[in-house]
């Protein structure tokens, strides 16, 4: 097998007397989806912060292609090809898609005027809608503004974004939540393609069907500890949800 | 996954909805009222008066509209309108009692002016990026302090020994137009510019849109934020050369109260207070129409205390209107 793209070794972290992670080792392959399941309160969220340079860990060794990282800030992770859509962090409505789509990485026209900032906007809209169009998301009109489309369109447009611009590795958490079924097919399907591209996935969940569909492996995080990491071919819905809340150990 | 548009709406349609556009048909309609009150009303002085109390307002409005659509408030920009004024003032006559030359001196005065604001700009964003404030209490705190501040400067009184030249450019030559206007239409244009078609426009809708996607966008809140107070706070300094230029003099008076006219002009100019929205054109219209109607009121001799009723229904009533058309928006 290949090396992991993205891994960490033995992380903990603490806030004050109380351990949110303990001692979490995890791998994440190329073109592999990992689900992170757990429980509330098992650590998932704070394993997120740490592998999206939020938060840096306590302890342990964070490696992006067998290199060690610390992390200073999420702007960090993300110019190395980290790329991490937030539970709610969403869109900016008021702007358009495409201004969305490269938000943070606006392209400036050329000359001493690009230099002053001032956007090639035309620019931009044509390549979002092809940047959409590649990863299996059609927008008609990138200048539309985002308060304008549904709910499930524009979590596709985030997934969108996050998966046109993700070199390496994208983090999804939560990524189905509040959305129909035919929508969540729609995500399920994006992440699909985004592992058919070579990115390494890590998709966080509560909708167990969702993680058993999409993931090839499946790490279960109680109480801040990893206490299961295996293949999701060994899971059914009820030994998983035996394993999160504990009542299956080995 | 298909994002699928719903027809465009004409574009003569959209025209005609446009906020803008219906400012400019309540702009035309009472220029048109106080015309059909008092003739006098249609006339280069009247449009020149007009102007003049256009430029400052316009220029702190512009400030509020960079600060508004980024989901933020400067209660601080009058009084650091007026504080700039008198520093200004003050340096002004020193060097023209130093003898330098009247335009020079003018210059550098208005650099003093805009100096002033910056370091107004710098003390709000200290005190929302590292003391933590909201930006209505950063801003009420630089409000208080910089007009406590030209009062003690200058003991209460109206500080002049500048060049005469000063009031001289005030004087419009171009019909009602002077020298400073002219100016504040530049400064107007290069704001719009920023605002709509620029990098740091694009971040200061995206912080009022949505600070959380704004910062997971990797873009740096803390220094959007000083960048959008500093701005405020030099627009501001501006305002408070234009009044020099107008009086001849910095007076601890001449910014008094103007933030409120401000927000009202961006507000009625069709920005929402809870940022993202707002647009220069708004605003440069939101100023025309207030002034409009403070100085059509005393021409058809409406007992000059009605003003703020008059302004408070107008504010009112772009309110209301805009969340009738958003509640349609969405029906549709």
């Amino acid at each position: 097998m290949t090396a992991p793209i993205y891994e960490v070794r033995n992380i903990s972290k603490k806030y004050g007397a109380v351990t949110a992670l303990d001692d979490v080792t995890m791998q994440l392959y190329p073109g592999e989806v990992v689900g992170l399941v757990g429980d509330n309160g098992a650590g998932k969220s704070t394993l997120v912060k740490c592998l999206s340079g939020v938060h840096q860990p306590t302890s342990g060794t964070i490696l992006l292609e067998g290199q060690e990282r610390h992390w200073k800030s999420p702007h960090e992770a993300l110019e190395q090809g980290i790329e991490t859509l937030y539970q709610d962090s969403g869109l900016a409505p008021h702007l358009s898609v495409a201004a969305n789509v490269f938000l943070g990485r606006e392209e400036t026209v050329p000359g001493i005027l690009g230099k002053m900032g001032f956007l090639a906007q035309k620019k931009m809209d044509v390549e979002a809608h092809q940047e959409l169009d590649r990863v299996g998301i059609a927008v008609p009109q990138s200048n539309r503004s985002v308060s304008q489309l549904s709910g499930g369109q524009r979590q596709a447009v985030a997934i969108g974004r996050a998966v046109a611009w993700a070199k390496k590795v994208i983090i999804l958490d939560e990524p189905t939540n509040h959305l129909g079924a035919r929508q969540a097919g729609e995500v399920l399907q994006i992440i699909k393609t985004a592992r058919e591209q070579g990115l390494g996935v890590i998709f966080i969940s509560h909708t167990l069907p969702h993680v058993m569909e999409v993931t090839d492996r499946i790490v279960v995080l109680r109480l801040g500890k990893v206490v299961k990491d295996a293949p999701t071919s060994e899971f059914t819905v009820e030994t998983l949800l035996g394993t999160i809340t504990g009542l299956i150990t080995d | 996954m298909s994002v699928t548009a719903s027809a465009a709406p004409s574009k003569l349609k959209s025209f005609v909805s446009n906020q803008q556009f219906i400012l400019f048909l309540v702009l035309l309609g009472m220029i048109g009222i106080f015309t059909a009150f008092n003739r006098i009303f249609f006339s280069v002085g009247v449009a020149g008066n007009v102007l003049a109390d256009w430029g400052p307002l316009v220029l702190v409005a512009l400030a509020e509209t960079f600060v508004i659509v980024s989901g933020g408030i400067d209660l601080s920009v009058g009084s650091v309108c007026t504080l700039s004024g008198v520093v200004g003032a003050f340096a002004i006559r020193a060097l023209t009692e130093s003898g330098m030359a009247p335009y020079l001196t003018l210059f550098i005065g208005a650099l003093v002016c805009i100096g002033v604001g910056c370091i107004a700009g710098v003390i709000n964003t200290l005190l929302i990026n590292y003391a933590k404030l909201v930006p209505f209490i950063a801003t009420l705190v630089t409000l208080g302090a910089a007009a406590g501040l030209a009062l003690v400067f200058t003991g209460g009184g109206p500080i002049a020994g500048g060049p005469s030249q000063a009031i001289q450019l005030s004087v419009p030559w171009l019909g009602p137009i002077s020298t400073p206007i002219i100016i504040v239409i530049v400064i107007c244009f290069i704001c719009w510019a920023f605002l709509h078609k620029s990098r740091f426009g694009r971040h200061t809708y995206s912080l009022g849109s949505n600070p959380f996607a704004t910062r997971a966008a990797g873009i740096s809140i803390a220094k959007q934020t000083a960048k959008i107070y500093i701005l405020s706070g030099a627009l501001a300094g501006a305002a408070g050369m234009f009044f020099y230029l107008r009086l001849g003099s910095g007076a601890p008076s001449s910014g008094l109260g103007l933030e409120l006219y401000a927000i009202a002009a961006v507000v009625i100019g069709g920005a929402s207070l809870s940022g993202g929205s707002g647009r220069i054109t708004g605003t440069v219209l939101g100023a025309l129409i207030l002034t409009t109607v403070t100085s059509g009121l005393i021409i058809v001799g409406v007992d000059p205390n009605w003003k703020q009723v008059v302004v408070a229904i107008l504010i009112a009533a772009a309110v209301t209107i805009q969340g009738l058309r958003r509640s349609e928006g969405k029906a549709s």
